[in-house]
């Protein structure tokens, strides 16, 4: 075996996480790059895992605590890859860490937020609420140490945020730095984004105000999230009694996404559950061209979801979404295809059940990586020694992913064994 | 739910294909295409169930469907469809066959349908031309014909007492004919299979006349709105020539049977007539409005051809002979005008097949639709089937 036991993870979700842990675990040296100032990406975001509907907080906090638990495993947030070069077994790779200018001292006392003057727009809630430029990403945010965000926070704002922490954890002092660093295996684990739901101009998103994509829908059912859980409408905070889904919102497309998302049935069966469970007079219709469950423990969470009368799903995809005015409320027009009549029904609010795009941007730029026509990483095209893990190569749901990440810890063994 | 027993027409599966459909097996049956559509009524809507009914061989059931008419091709529906299944030209298709059903007999269909016997139609008036020209003496295009005031002029080269009435004459009869036909047949499909009229049919045809002339229907489409104005000019110049065909009409057998003579604005007579003439003045301004119709139609399936789809032989014949008519008739006047006999002569030739090929061949061809199209509309009014559509018109 060569000097090299360190495989790079690029990427800190959920994927990556479970190939840095099963590496550390094997005997390597783990190194995570997170773009974030938080680990655990999109499955952070989400309020419950589907068909289980367990809070998915709780699989990363095993996650986490392995990694505590483990020396071997590094991590670096707030982190990019400025270039990888070489090959299996010695590559060489520059990695930029941008300023938290929040020190290891913070306790996360959240004395510098509640002094700081200024709001940014949260993304990690689609912007549906806004942090001080002081924040702490999430109540269960890992590492839990508060950032500030400079592009808000200036001049007056430091000099507040400097004054209110007593532990001296506020350095604006800090600059970019960058690392350097050796690897001999590369495990590509950026993710993936949610389909930009404004490009469908039939849809009304970012023109309607309450239709909003699956992943808000996340935010907004979650204990964390902007409406702590209460699932209110944007547009005036009303109690949402009366929703509509529209599948393959982007999804099987060729207009958009040519692919099936395959989550996103799932996700929305799942989110039907969220708005039952809170308000029980509450009434949920599905929008579909074809409900997708694959496997039995997805077909049996249909059928129980079906079970429910206040659950509607209408086969007809949404072609057509308009605001009334008046109320705020949604109208969407299809076709029933099983009544064999075009309808328009009115919603107090619309989620728009948006596909994934593979996260692949950053990482052409690091090399030259193969793309397939839909866009995803073409796996068995890539260099030696780099591999690409969970929904990089296809839309999989988390535990699909951590089966495939625990096949690229796999592969990262024997690049390491060979180089 | 009371069992029934579908049998594919695999054979029809492939006509459509073969007819411009060949998107057609794309669809999977996701319903954007009714939704977006802007023509369809909201019960029963098109063209989904169309495709349905096409992948399956449905034959009858779309042949007797006043749907595949109600249709303006507007292509929203093509340009939105998420699998590419043009289902605008999957429609187009299936009329196009429905006309191959409808107007006997099915071999002519058959040959004006499809580019290899294009030439061959298109001999037809030519050849017959020729003969004519040859038989009467008149095969030399070197020198003009002169009329009785001693004018290059058409009328004495060919008589249209002759030579030209008769056989337009006849070509029009023989489309007349097998549209009367079809038209018979297609109603007596309707009816049995979308429901007795229960509306008087004279009122549902008042109607459907009055939304014709104004060109409503058009105005509905979003990708290929730009249509209802070059449909628009192509139908009122048709109307036009036709206004045009008539005062000449009149003007040569007034003169010739009743002895009218030439009177201020009215040039009873024989032709060439003056360019000051109402009848020629209807005429050229039809002609013109013909080219701008036509060429703006060309323009406008080139700009959405990626949204709405290329449009198959069938469209573009259509459009080229009406593209042929106007420029061999323009250029017939302008030449005849200039006494280039060597010229004009052979346009004009040219000309008078080009219009025999719209006229003769009418029922087989994309010109068809003007006749089945209004009776679908009319059936469809008649049957209550277009509720709020046909009644806000």
């Amino acid at each position: 075996m060569a000097g090299n036991n360190t495989v790079l993870i690029i990427g800190g979700g959920f994927s990556g996480l479970t190939v840095a842990v099963e590496a550390a675990e094997a005997g390597l040296d783990a190194v995570i790059v997170e773009k974030n100032p938080y680990l655990g990406g999109r499955v952070a975001q989400h309020n419950k895992y589907f068909w289980k509907l367990c809070p998915p907080n709780c699989g990363l906090e095993i996650q986490f605590k392995r990694i505590k638990n483990n020396a071997l495993v590094k991590f670096y947030t707030l982190a990019e890859i400025e270039g990888i070069s070489g090959e299996e077994g010695n590559f060489d790779v520059t990695i930029r860490v941008n300023p938290r200018y929040v020190n290891e001292k913070c306790t996360g006392c959240n004395k510098c937020a509640e002094a700081c003057p200024v709001e940014r727009p949260n993304e990690f809630n689609f912007n549906m609420d806004t942090t001080k430029a002081a924040y702490l990403p999430f109540n269960q945010a890992f590492p839990f140490r508060y950032v500030i965000d400079d592009k808000f926070c200036k001049s007056d704002c430091k000099n507040i945020c400097m004054d209110a922490c007593k532990y001296n954890a506020i350095d604006f002092g800090m600059k970019p730095e960058t690392i350097k660093l050796k690897a001999g295996a590369v495990a590509m684990a950026t993710g993936w984004n949610p389909y930009d739901a404004a490009k469908m101009d039939n849809l009304g998103f970012g023109k309607v105000k309450n239709v909003i994509t699956n992943m808000m829908m996340e935010r907004l059912a979650s204990p964390n999230g902007p409406t702590a859980g209460k699932i209110l409408r944007p547009s005036d905070k009303k109690e949402v009694k009366n929703i509509a889904f529209v599948q393959c919102a982007g999804s099987r497309d060729e207009n958009h996404l040519a692919y099936c998302s395959y989550i996103c049935c799932l996700a929305s069966l799942k989110q039907a559950t969220y708005v039952r469970e809170l308000y029980p007079d509450s009434k949920v219709r599905i929008f579909y061209i074809d409900i997708r469950t694959p496997g039995l423990y997805e077909n049996r969470f249909l059928w129980k979801v079906q079970e429910d009368t206040n659950v509607t799903l209408t086969k007809g995809k949404v072609a057509g979404i308009s605001e009334d005015p008046a109320t705020g409320d949604v109208i969407i027009e299809a076709e029933d295809i099983h009544a064999g009549k075009k309808i328009k029904a009115k919603f107090d609010m619309v989620v728009l059940a948006s596909g994934m795009v593979p996260n692949t941007g950053e990482m052409k730029r690091a090399a030259g990586i193969p793309v397939t026509d839909d866009g995803f990483v073409n796996a068995p095209e890539l260099k030696k020694g780099i591999y690409a893990a969970g929904t990089l190569k296809s839309p999989v749901d988390v535990a699909r992913s951590v089966q495939d990440a625990t096949g690229v810890v796999m592969k990262s063994i024997q690049s390491l064994r060979r180089g | 739910m009371s069992e029934q027993v579908i049998s594919p027409d695999l054979n029809f599966v492939k006509e459509v294909i073969a007819s411009g459909g060949e998107s057609l097996k794309k669809c999977f049956q996701c319903a954007t295409c009714s939704v977006v559509c802007n023509v369809t009524p909201d019960d029963n809507p098109f063209p989904r169930k169309e495709m349905m009914l096409a992948q399956w061989g449905q034959k009858d059931k779309l042949f007797g469907n006043p749907d595949i008419w109600l249709c303006h091709q507007c292509s929203d529906c093509t340009a939105y469809c998420p699998r590419g299944a043009k289902p605008g030209e999957v429609l187009g298709a299936i009329r196009k066959l429905s006309l191959a059903h409808y107007s006997r007999p099915s071999f002519l269909a058959k040959m004006v349908g499809s580019p290899k016997f294009f030439l061959m139609l298109f001999a037809v008036p030519l050849l017959l031309y020729l003969i004519i020209l040859s038989a009467i003496g008149h095969l030399d295009f070197s020198k003009p014909y002169l009329n009785d005031r001693g004018v290059m002029s058409y009328s004495a080269f060919l008589d249209p007492t002759y030579f030209i009435d008769p056989v337009f004459i006849a070509a029009a009869l023989f489309a007349l004919v097998i549209f009367a036909k079809g038209v018979s047949n297609c109603w007596k499909d309707m009816s049995g299979h979308a429901g007795k009229p229960n509306v008087n049919i004279g009122s549902a045809l008042f109607a459907t006349i009055k939304e014709i002339l104004a060109h409503k229907r058009f105005k509905k489409c979003t990708v290929t709105k730009a249509r209802s104005t070059s449909h628009l000019l192509v139908f009122y110049a048709f109307i036009g020539l036709a206004v045009t065909t008539t005062m000449a009409l009149i003007y040569l057998y007034g003169y010739k049977i009743f002895g009218i003579q030439a009177m201020p604005f009215l040039n009873f007579g024989q032709s060439p007539y003056p360019l000051t003439d109402p009848m020629k003045i209807i005429g050229n301004i039809s002609a013109l409005a013909l080219l701008a119709g036509v060429v703006l139609m060309i323009m406008n399936r080139m700009a959405n051809s990626a949204k709405a789809g290329a449009g198959s032989y069938y469209d573009w014949l259509f459009i080229g002979v009406v593209f042929g008519i106007m420029a061999t008739g323009i250029l017939s006047e302008v030449l005849r005008e200039a006494a280039v006999p060597s010229m004009a002569y052979p346009m004009y030739l040219l000309h008078l097949s080009f219009v025999f090929f719209l006229f003769a061949y009418a029922p087989f061809s994309k010109m068809a639709h003007m006749v089945y199209r209004a009776t679908a509309m009319v059936f469809a009014r008649a049957t209550n089937r277009e509720g709020g559509i046909g009644n806000e018109n």
